[in-house]
């Protein structure tokens, strides 16, 4: 039931659409029509809804006329309708008002009561023509037909095809034939690699920025591609660098979910206290220069903090894994903001145009303001 | 047979003061076009190839109109010598005969149209106020 309401709505609207666009001119002409009637009955202004509801009216008064007659002309066998058929009609819709005769039952249709109040009508009233001069509507447009084949002089491709029948289009509209690259240097290429650049720039230190959120730290994987090694690390952190995959293999990419990293963190534990120790031991170690600096931060200008930072660039990448809670949950955030500003400088430093560093710094500050939304990375 | 015959001549007086006017209305323009009554008609079905009949119909429909607008004027007309009963101290202003839904509803009334519609929208300061009053 619910379905044949929707599909009848949907219905309702589309003919509603149809309608309002069909009848907008012979509305308007009607509604003219009417204004210059009132107008002689003596008003001398309308109001928008009062015009619109008689115009409505009296449309409707007419088709109720016409199909009054049809009706009637159909009862005595015709198709045609006659001047006694609209009488009958006349007679019909006067039928409330009443007229001069109406109880009569067998009186001439020509001496009919209506007849005679439309003749007196005519008599007294003046002749008001309309306003405007109305063109023959609806105005149908003519089709362009497709010549067929005898009108075209062409013979039809195949005896199957009738002789009658429309013509093919022409063989350039529908056969595809190469095209020549006559331009050349296309003068937007250039721009739309250019783009196309930044846009891969931008998406890896989009992925860098997410990777950070789930791990703490994460090196610098795009400093430098000529170290085969980082190059490794590189495309075993970043999908889109990663070796092209083989017939029959399936990639499964890296989801950094923290719980996910636990559970990493689980698994080297159980493999080997010796590897984890060393993890934590390298973290401290790598985390050493970082904390001194927070030590001695509040005395030293950030200047000096940039000298001593380019004192202590790491020649090694470092991987910090949230093995340890307690060394994730000793960091306080300030810490983690001033680290990642470091190391955005230290991005910085190495060949890395000034606006990418601006556009990486902004990046990396809009996600550090929220660190629970990273948390749920 | 006298009946008969008299019976006769009122017809054919009454058929021939038809055609007399079915022949008079082709001089007579309608305020109606043409054009439009024979639109609408073709819509409903009527098919009649005569003119004649077009302008009968062009013409009791612009009679219909006529009358309703009559009596929508004398219902504005009475209205407005009900509210200058009230407030004789007041200059007679010359207000406009104004065609409102009021009038034009009941005036369709007596035709058999029922026209109801909103007794105010709440969308702006004047509304809810006589209509006539509201020079639109």
């Amino acid at each position: 039931m619910s379905d044949g309401g929707g599909e009848s709505g949907r219905e309702f609207d589309r003919t509603t659409k149809r309608k309002s666009s069909d009848r907008d001119f012979p509305q308007a002409i009607a509604k003219i029509a009417v204004a210059q009637i009132c107008e002689s009955a003596g008003f001398q202004g309308f109001q928008q809804s009062a015009l619109e509801t008689l115009s409505e009216v009296v449309v409707r008064y007419i088709r109720e006329l016409g199909k009054t007659a049809h009706t009637y002309a159909n009862s005595a066998c015709r198709t045609e309708c006659n001047i006694f058929d609209i009488i009958q009609g006349l007679e019909d819709l006067a039928s409330l008002q009443g007229f001069s005769g109406a109880s009569d039952s067998d009186h001439c249709l020509a001496g009919s009561g209506t007849v005679r109040e439309i003749v007196q009508y005519v008599s007294e009233a003046e002749e008001i023509p309309l306003a405007h001069s109305v063109p023959h509507f609806p105005v149908s447009r003519d089709r362009k037909q497709t010549p067929s084949f005898l009108q075209i002089g062409e013979e039809p491709p195949g005896d199957h095809i009738p002789a009658w029948l429309p013509a093919f289009p022409d063989p350039q509209t529908y056969v595809h034939s190469p095209v020549l690259n006559e331009r050349g240097a296309d003068p937007c290429a250039g721009n739309i690699e250019q783009a196309r650049q930044h846009k891969k720039a931008e998406w890896s230190l989009l992925n860098l920025q997410q990777q950070l959120a789930c791990n703490g730290l994460e090196g610098p994987s795009m400093i430098d591609p000529g170290d085969a090694a980082k190059a490794r690390r590189a495309a075993e952190t970043n999908p889109f660098l990663s070796a092209p995959l083989h017939f029959g293999e399936k990639g499964v990419s890296p989801v950094f979910l923290p719980a996910k990293l636990s559970n990493e963190a689980v698994v080297e534990n159980q493999a080997g206290e010796n590897h984890a120790v060393a993890n934590h031991v390298s973290v401290l170690e790598t985390f050493a220069p970082a904390i001194e600096l927070m030590k001695s931060r509040s005395c030293e200008s950030e200047e000096g903090r940039k000298r001593v930072l380019s004192n202590q660039r790491p020649a090694v990448q470092f991987k910090i894994e949230i093995g340890k809670k307690s060394t994730g949950t000793a960091l306080d955030l300030s810490f983690q903001n001033k680290d990642v500003e470091k190391i955005t400088s230290w991005f910085g430093k190495d060949n890395e145009k000034d606006d990418k560093k601006r556009r990486a710094e902004k990046i990396l500050k809009e996600s550090m303001k929220n660190p629970q939304e990273l948390a749920q990375l | 047979m006298n009946q008969n015959q008299g019976g006769n001549d009122a017809r054919h007086d009454d058929d021939s003061a038809l055609s007399d006017f079915l022949a008079s209305l082709v001089d007579y323009t309608p305020t109606i076009p043409d054009e439009l009554v024979e639109h609408y008609l073709a819509k409903s079905g009527f098919q009649c190839p005569d003119v004649r009949l077009i302008r009968l119909v062009a013409v009791a429909t612009q009679k219909f109109v006529a009358e309703v607008a009559s009596d929508a004027l004398q219902q504005c007309k009475a209205r407005q010598s009900a509210v200058v009963k009230d407030k004789r101290d007041k200059q007679q202003k010359d207000k406009r005969l104004i065609l409102t839904m009021e009038d034009l509803s009941k005036a369709l009334r007596e035709c058999g149209v029922n026209v109801k519609h909103q007794e105010y929208f709440a969308d702006s300061p004047s509304s809810g106020m006589d209509p006539a009053s509201r020079d639109e």
